[in-house]
C-alpha cells in the first residue's frame, strides 16, 4: 500500500465524474450482474428452503466485492483497491442502518424502503465525511498497516 | 415463494448491483466510491419483490437476518483490508469471505434461529 498515493487520492474533491463511465467494459458489467443475480437467487432459495431469516443473511453478502476489487487492482493498482475496501467498511456500517430501518417494512413498504436507503446514504456518507475531516482515515491506515506488517 | 418470483429477484438484483457499481465507478475519491461497494443493491430488489409477492409482513424476517449479514459484511471489509496488502485483491477478497461466514453465521446460530 502506497501511503503517499492514498493521501493524494484522499485530497481529491468528493463528487462524481460521469465521463469515466465510458471506459466501463460490457464484460465488467456482465460479471457484476452475474454475481448480483446469483446472490439474489441464493438469498431467495435459502429463504424458501431454510427460512426467511436465514435467507436475509445473504442480502448483505459481499458477492460482488472480489470482482470489483480485483478489477480496480488490475486497472489502478493495489492502493486504490485497498482504498475502495476501506470505504466499504463505512458503507457496510450504513448497511446496518438500512437493515434496521427496513424492519419498518410492515408499517409502509414503499416508505420504509425509501427511508432505509436514506439511512444507508446518511450513515455511510456521514461516517465518510467524519473520517475525512477528523483524520480518522490516517489512524485507520496506520493501524491496519501495522497489523499487516 | 414461486420460481418466477425468485428469478425476478435475481434479474432485478443483478440490475441493481450494476446500477450501484456504475455510481461507485464514477465516485471520487476512491474511499468515497468504496461506500457504493457496500450498497444495499440486492437487498432493495429482494425486499421490494418480497413485499409485492408475499406482503409487507413477510419482509421483516428477511430484514432481521440481514442485520446479522451486515455484521459479517463489516468484518469482511476489515479483514479484506488486512489480506489485500498481503495476498493482493483476488485472493485476499475471496479469503475474507470466511470472516463473513464466521461472523454472520455465528450470530445467526447464536441469536437468529
Amino acid at each position: 500500500m502506497d501511503g503517499r498515493q492514498l493521501l493524494e487520492d484522499d485530497r481529491e474533491r468528493v463528487g462524481f465524474d460521469w465521463s469515466t463511465l465510458g471506459s466501463v467494459k460490457p464484460a465488467e458489467l456482465g460479471i457484476r450482474f452475474a454475481f448480483g443475480a446469483a446472490i439474489a437467487l441464493v438469498a431467495g432459495v435459502a429463504g424458501a428452503v431454510a427460512g426467511p431469516r436465514f435467507g436475509g443473511l445473504f442480502l448483505a453478502f459481499p458477492a460482488v466485492l472480489p470482482a470489483t476489487l480485483t478489477l480496480i487492482e488490475k486497472k489502478e493498482g493495489m492502493t486504490k483497491a485497498w482504498a475502495d475496501a476501506s470505504g466499504g467498511v463505512l458503507g457496510a456500517l450504513g448497511l446496518g442502518a438500512f437493515a434496521f430501518t427496513a424492519m419498518l417494512l410492515r408499517w409502509n413498504p414503499v416508505g420504509a424502503l425509501l427511508l432505509a436507503l436514506v439511512a444507508w446514504a446518511a450513515v455511510s456518507a456521514g461516517l465518510y465525511f467524519l473520517f475525512r475531516v477528523t483524520g480518522l482515515f490516517l489512524r485507520q491506515d496506520r493501524l491496519v498497516s501495522k497489523a499487516g506488517s | 415463494m414461486t420460481i418466477s418470483s425468485v428469478l425476478l429477484k435475481a434479474v432485478v438484483g443483478g440490475l441493481a448491483v450494476v446500477a450501484f457499481s456504475l455510481v461507485g465507478h464514477a465516485g471520487r475519491p476512491k474511499r468515497f466510491a468504496g461506500l457504493f461497494s457496500a450498497a444495499p443493491s440486492v437487498a432493495v430488489a429482494s425486499l421490494a419483490i418480497t413485499a409485492v409477492v408475499k406482503g409487507a409482513d413477510a419482509t421483516v424476517p428477511y430484514a432481521q437476518g440481514m442485520v446479522f449479514g451486515t455484521a459479517g459484511m463489516v468484518a469482511y471489509c476489515l479483514v479484506s483490508l488486512y489480506l489485500i496488502q498481503r495476498l493482493h485483491a483476488l485472493i485476499g477478497s475471496i479469503l475474507a469471505w470466511l470472516a463473513w461466514l464466521l461472523v454472520a453465521g455465528g450470530l445467526y446460530l447464536a441469536l437468529g434461529r
